[in-house]
């Protein structure tokens, strides 16, 4: 369409200054120079130091975390004494007896370290670590978040004695604990009933969060017993699910002063157990009990105040095991693979299509099991045809072995499309998929030809081309 | 004929000086000279006059082509400025995947996601002329890059373009005025300014095809004949291929037979000359895909229908004047007349009904700020944005045709002098060119050749007077003047040729209208003839009083102002056109410094993105970056989509987090912005800003440009608005430009920045280049996690928080 | 006043009659020919009127079927719609095009006429078979 780059034409030269300052100007600009080289030789240096680590430590890599094995192998617990291995064993039995490698630590440690030579040495982070101030060694909040940013799993456990630190952590994630260090989660009505007439501290819920992904199709029965500090999460915050709310009649305070001012926290916005699924599917589990995992807890059987039903057990041990299940991706994990486009007829992914192709879009999505892929099977798996805005949404009809597959009509305009399957449901991995794919307009030999309507006007030209030889002929004999 | 062609020997002399700083071999002249002096014969004089003006048409096209040069030697063989790189990229395409795959080209690496329709949308006649150029020295076994090709395109079409105006202005005012007016244009420094070695846009092959097409035009009116009539359409065909500036041809030639008949010169020569022109042009032009239907449809064309319309009413009345008695014909006319009102009126009725139909009264933005300049800065931001579609200032027209300014009216005049068709046309060129050129500084090209022939006939008129006087002050030589005086009796005797042939010439001409009765024509022709010969040489003699010394020193002064312009076009040539804007230097004391930071930025795109990856910039940079980086961008310096870049425009006005959403929409991974702040460069983006601002305002009302503006001034210091330095243009150009120097100086501003310590969110620097001047960002992915409201305690060990602020810069530094 | 103006007529058409009988038959010819190519592009622009009055007829009897209104509506579009507009181009223009060449044929070809002295009919005619060659590729490329 012509030149229109010409914006600078008058200052096409003009960094020709000549002028004599500019002498000045050029000194400093090569000193810049110069610190920026040095610079940035460091930098790369630092670069092909981390390529090579990256390089060789890539088969460990491979091993112990890879999307074909989703679920987490090696598992540190951070302990503020030892004891904890004792009195919660019965919730790190169950994780050793689904083959995973517990590694005790104290969470003073001062060897303790997460990675080496760049490489975690963990898939997954138990806090139990309620009061520790700082970690040993050198891990930090920082470290823990990057952790959890590189798609590793956590499980924070707080309790009234909850540090900055271990606070810090929840807030990062998208949970705010009590600010009240003192406060806890009191229930007068739901609490659960004891020999000794307590303040009502130890309280039950059974406001399980509605989703057999997280918590595992056997549905739990008893409710859970709970001890600790309350936290709420913000509703704006799509990441964050309560998995486990507090009864409408609980509140968050301490119970050994007197309520002067209405408790911050109350009613089921309290949130016992969030769960936190980061955009890199990375799965964070947050409460304020760590007693919940305790085995006191998880064997000792269950009723709730007014209610006449009793437990021999509580819903503790259940609960906590699936939900371990969850964030250790034994379930909800899913991918998508081969995803597949071709016009209908052909077998063939083109690298452009045309405006109107009739084409067949596919994609194989499967469900980790903890052991195995198995297919994923679901009736609402969409693909979208998008070029900023969606131009085509099509469900996608599965063959229940995986199989997602539709047919569409591409359509009428030209540009760089994709093929997006954006899937986010509730528990599962989010899978968002894009297939980037222009489209072209007509050929310029691809248009219709030879149209009835346009016959007169075929006629017409072919006529005087006829014409001009007749003429010719009769114009040269005619001399 | 053949007479004209002696005049090359007297403009010889005039030539040689004008060549002389130009480095062409002076000692060439005399010695061809004398050896026409020493011949006698006059057809043999003939002979060594058109082999002079050959070898000297062969020099000017040495000429044009080594003055373009300068950019190649003084910087390195490349590709300039902005919108040659897209023609670069194209014609490899289309020297890698042949014609047809170039025609149907869908672009799906620019203007992402839309894309662009290459072959639809762009005037091929350059990349078709390069790409058949390279592959013709392919198959001769010249084995040259296409680089190499497209960079030395422009200054072979320039000789081209310099023999095309010698033969349009030969066929105005003969062989001398020809060849001044070729050596002119070889050296216009505003035609050097856009066919410098690397300038390798459609201008540089346009001006030809636009020359060619007027020479062939006034061919076909001074002969009539069919055959250079399809010429003419053929190279209107080329000249629509190359540039969207045909329209200036399409509207200039029928002003022209607009004169001729209003003026009472309409000749069958001119049906001949236009009628076909239309019909095959129109149909060549819709063969074009950029034009297709438009060149029926658009009302810019409609003036040439119109005046079609009207030529074959002309011709039939001349025709039928021509076969009818005086008295009849009168009958005739009052019959016609009164019928020929009303379908005219219908015809004119339906014409305005087709235009009012069309969008925008039919005529392109473009178009119309042509009519009215001030329509594009109205309405029209992009275009306004843009310096080329600015009007000229007066040092610009200095700057680019120089001493030719002072000559256009004398060549005017001259034009004026014995008018015919030929130079009617070349008058009306200059007019309608001058008033174009000031309105828009591109079309200064258009204007430089109509300069460029003016002034050609202006000097060789004057060279023709002030010799022809000297010759008659010296009368004694006169008679051996032939055979020894030397350049003044034979030019003076080609002068005397020369003056007699136009009167000839011009006698036919102005007979040629009326034709009723021959015989009694040609006798009167032949006394008027004689008379006017006569009474032409009377008046030669009066202007042969003109004194010896008076004309000597006109002579000399000519030839000083001739010396004149050769140095500025030298000087033109060698500083002020030939950097090509990728590359810049600059010298100061310590030598020279070439500032080479654009290639780098690219190269670095090249090698460290993924291939897929898209680029946003301000669209200045688009075609470099599709071309040179291979990535694909946003918008580019194809403006077709002022929505695209008004979204662009927007993004860069917008505060951070607003353009990283807008941005992520539309895929981008990296931004890259360029920063003059540093060495003093002063077209870069901070200086373009206020345009993105304009044109996203335009299409996103909630920018406003007074928002960035404080009291009316665009300031980007302490003075400067919060919405100026919160938006995302000054946090790319001005992040950690304070370590720099401690104070954060800009340079191209001369201040110091309003905000020195800048922090980015949602964007991380990962490249700039040695000089600063451009900075490449990437989006930063969305956060991984969302925080909780919770403010973060205070309470935390200086250890903690340090060590994971490094850590955070590497990885995820949301918090 | 209106007979003197008939009469005045008749006295034109008569004069004009007798200054054509006596141009040359080479002339006549091409003159006919003018008039083929004439004639043929008045009919096609008659097509197009026609197809356009016959879409209207059709929509008022669409109107009365309203199911096939929208079929029709793109009958109608393909009538008047852009496509085979670069046919009724091509085809018009070509019309055209030769009746122009002609024209300037029997100017040059035109014995009265003195401008064309120099200019012998068989180069005449030469160069008006190269632009009609021309002209005819060009419609060849632009018909589909």
């Amino acid at each position: 369409m012509g030149r229109k780059g010409r914006m600078g034409i008058s200052h096409s030269s003009s960094v020709t200054l000549g002028a004599p300052t500019y002498i000045f100007r050029i000194f400093s600009v090569f000193n810049v120079s110069t610190q920026l080289n040095s610079t940035r030789v460091a930098r790369e240096m630092v670069k092909l130091c981390v390529l090579i680590a990256a390089v060789s430590l890539l088969p460990i890599l491979c091993l112990s975390f890879s999307p074909e094995n989703p679920t987490d192998r090696r598992v540190l617990v951070l302990l503020d004494d030892l004891s904890l291995k004792s009195s919660h064993s019965i919730f790190f039995n169950s994780i050793k007896s689904r083959g995973f490698d517990v590694d005790f630590k104290l969470a003073d440690d001062p060897k303790l370290s997460l990675q080496r030579y760049g490489q975690y040495l963990y898939d997954a982070l138990i806090l139990f670590s309620p009061s520790t101030d700082r970690f040993g060694g050198s891990l930090d909040l920082a470290g823990v978040l990057d952790f959890v940013d590189s798609g590793h799993d956590l499980v924070l456990a707080a309790d009234e004695s909850a540090s900055d630190l271990i606070r810090n952590i929840a807030t990062e994630c998208g949970v705010d604990f009590d600010e009240d260090s003192s406060a806890i989660v009191i229930d007068h009505k739901s609490f659960a009933v004891s020999e000794t007439e307590g303040d009502h501290t130890l309280i039950v819920s059974d406001d399980f969060i509605q989703s057999d992904v997280i918590l595992g199709s056997t549905k739990v029965e008893a409710p859970v017993l709970y001890k600790g500090i309350a936290h709420s999460v913000n509703a704006a915050n799509s990441l964050v699910l309560k998995v486990l709310s507090a009864s409408p009649s609980a509140y968050s305070a301490n119970p050994s002063s007197k309520l002067s001012n209405p408790p911050l926290h109350s009613g089921s916005a309290i949130s016992l157990v969030s769960v936190v699924q980061a955009r890199n599917n990375a799965r964070i589990m947050i409460t304020g009990s760590l007693d919940m995992f305790s085995n006191r807890l998880l064997r000792s059987g269950v009723q709730k105040a007014g209610d006449s039903n009793k437990y021999s057990k509580s819903g503790n041990e259940q609960f906590v095991t699936e939900l371990s299940r969850w964030v250790f991706h034994e379930r909800g994990h899913l991918k998508a693979v081969n995803l597949r486009h071709h016009k209908v007829g052909e077998t063939d992914e083109p690298a452009i299509y045309r405006i109107n192709d009739d084409l067949e879009f596919s994609v194989e999505i499967y469900e980790w099991s903890g052991k195995s892929w198995e297919p994923y099977v679901a009736n609402d798996v969409q693909v979208q045809f998008y070029m900023m805005s969606p131009y085509v949404l099509k469900t996608l009809s599965t063959d229940q072995k995986g199989l997602y597959h539709t047919s569409f009509k591409v359509p009428d305009v030209y540009g760089v499309f994709q093929f997006k399957v954006e899937y986010q449901r509730l528990g599962y991995t989010g899978l968002s998929l894009s297939k980037q794919i222009p489209v072209r307009p007509f050929r310029h030999n691809e248009y219709e030809r030879f149209i009835p309507t346009a016959f007169p006007y075929y006629g017409a030209s072919f006529t005087t081309m006829a014409g001009f030889f007749i003429f010719s002929i009769v114009y040269l004999y005619n001399k | 004929m053949p007479i004209i062609v002696i005049s090359p020997l007297k403009q010889s002399f005039a030539l040689s000086e004008y060549l002389l700083p130009a480095k062409t071999s002076d000692s060439f002249w005399p010695s061809m000279a004398a050896a026409a002096e020493t011949s006698s014969d006059r057809t043999l004089r003939n002979a060594f006059g058109s082999v002079l003006s050959f070898f000297i048409l062969l020099l000017i096209g040495v000429l044009a082509f080594s003055i373009r040069l300068f950019s190649v030697i003084k910087y390195e063989s490349v590709i300039h400025e902005f919108d040659p790189y897209f023609n670069y990229r194209v014609t490899q395409f289309l020297t890698k995947n042949g014609i047809y795959d170039f025609w149907n080209w869908f672009d799906d690496r620019t203007w992402y996601p839309l894309g662009r329709v290459i072959g639809g949308t762009v005037y091929p006649g350059l990349t078709l002329t390069a790409g058949t150029l390279w592959r013709i020295l392919n198959s001769l076994n010249i084995p040259l890059s296409v680089e190499t090709v497209c960079v030395f395109t422009a200054p072979i079409f320039s000789a081209f373009a310099s023999w095309a105006t010698y033969l349009l202005t030969k066929e105005v005012k003969g062989a001398g005025a020809g060849l001044t007016a070729a050596v002119l244009l070889a050296m216009v420094p505003s035609y050097i300014s856009r066919s410098v070695a690397g300038s390798y846009d459609n201008e540089a092959v346009a001006i030809f095809a636009l020359i060619i097409t007027f020479y062939l035009y006034i061919k076909t009116l001074n002969t009539g004949s069919l055959f250079y009539a399809t010429l003419n359409a053929i190279a209107y065909f080329y000249m629509v291929c190359s540039w969207g500036g045909y329209t200036f041809i399409i509207n200039l030639i029928p002003m022209h037979v607009l004169l001729c008949i209003v003026t009472g010169r309409y000749s069958s020569r001119l049906y001949i000359a236009y009628a076909p022109l239309v019909v095959l042009g129109t149909l060549l032009a819709s063969l074009v895909p950029v034009v297709g239907f438009n060149a029926v449809l658009t009302s810019e064309h409609f003036a040439s229908f119109l005046v079609f319309i009207i030529i074959h009413v002309v011709a039939l009345v001349y025709y039928i004047k021509g076969i009818l008695s005086a008295k009849m014909f009168k009958v005739a006319v009052t019959l016609v007349v009164s019928i020929g009102l009303l379908v005219c009126c219908a015809v004119i009725a339906v014409l305005i009904a087709l235009v009012a139909s069309s969008p925008t009264m039919g005529w392109s933005g473009r178009s119309l700020s042509l009519l009215d300049p001030t329509y594009a800065s109205k309405y029209i931001p992009i275009i306004a944005s843009v310096s080329e579609h600015q009007p000229p200032t007066w040092p610009s027209y200095f700057m680019d045709i120089n001493v030719l300014a002072f000559l256009v009216p004398a060549g005017i005049i001259a034009c004026f002098l014995p008018l015919s068709d030929a130079s009617s046309f070349a008058v009306l060129y200059i007019v309608t060119s001058v008033y174009f050129s000031g309105v828009m500084v591109r079309l200064m090209l258009v204007f430089a050749p109509a300069a460029c022939i003016m002034s050609g006939i202006a000097l060789s008129q004057a060279f023709d007077v002030f010799t022809r006087s000297i010759k008659f002050q010296l009368p004694g030589i006169l008679g051996k003047s032939e055979f020894d005086a030397g350049d003044t009796s034979s030019s003076g005797v080609v002068a005397e040729n020369d003056a007699a042939k136009p009167d000839k010439s011009e006698e036919k001409l102005k007979e040629r209208p009326s034709r009723k009765n021959k015989k009694k024509e040609k006798e009167l022709v032949e006394k008027a003839s004689v008379e006017k010969t006569s009474t032409k040489s009377k008046i030669e003699k009066r202007l042969l009083v003109l004194p010896l010394e008076a004309s000597v020193i006109a002579l000399l002064l000519l030839v000083f102002l001739g010396a004149f312009y050769v140095v500025h076009c030298v000087w033109a040539a060698a500083e002020a056109y030939s950097a090509p804007s990728i590359v810049l230097t600059s010298h100061s004391h310590d030598g020279l410094h070439v500032f080479d930071d654009f290639r780098e930025a690219y190269a670095w795109l090249r090698h460290n993105t993924e291939v897929d990856d898209k680029v946003a910039s301000w669209w200045d940079y688009g075609y470099q970056t599709t071309a040179m980086a291979n990535r694909t961008v946003i918008v580019d310096n194809n403006t077709w989509n002022n929505t695209h870049i008004a979204t662009v425009g927007t993004a860069m006005s917008s505060p951070e987090k607003a353009a990283w959403e807008i941005f992520n929409s539309l895929d981008v991974k990296y931004v890259l912005v360029v920063f003059g702040g540093l060495v003093g460069y002063p077209s870069d983006d901070i200086n373009k800003f206020l345009w993105m601002v304009r044109i996203g305002g335009g299409v996103f009302p909630h920018i406003k440009e007074p928002d960035y503006l404080r009291d009316g001034q665009y300031r980007i210091d302490s003075q400067a608005t919060p919405t100026m330095l919160n938006c995302l243009m000054y946090k790319l150009s001005y992040y950690r430009f304070v370590d720099v120097d401690g104070k954060g100086f800009d340079r191209v501003r001369r201040t110091e920045i309003g905000k020195k310590y800048i922090k980015l969110t949602h964007f991380e620097e990962v490249f700039t280049t040695h000089h600063w001047m451009v900075r490449i960002y990437k989006l930063k992915p969305p956060r991984n996690r969302i925080r909780g409201k919770t403010k973060k305690s205070k309470t935390k060990t200086s250890a903690t928080s340090s060590s994971r602020k490094s850590v955070a810069r590497k990885k995820n530094p949301w918090h | 006043m209106a007979r003197s103006t008939s009469k005045d007529a008749q006295a034109l058409f008569h004069s004009l009659r007798s200054a054509y009988v006596a141009t040359p038959s080479s002339l006549k010819i091409i003159d006919i020919y003018v008039g083929f190519a004439v004639f043929t592009a008045i009919i096609q622009c008659g097509v197009v009127s026609v197809e356009r009055g016959c879409e209207k007829e059709l929509e008022i009897t669409v109107r009365e079927r309203e199911i096939s209104k929208k079929m029709r509506k793109v009958v109608y579009m393909a009538f008047v719609g852009s496509f085979p507009f670069n046919s009724f181009l091509s085809g018009v223009l070509s019309c055209v095009g030769t009746a122009v060449l002609a024209v300037c044929l029997r100017i040059q070809v035109n014995k009265e006429n003195k401008e064309f002295k120099d200019l012998p009919p068989e180069r005449a005619f030469a160069d008006f078979v190269l632009c009609n060659l021309v002209l005819h590729l060009v419609i060849m490329n632009f018909l589909g």
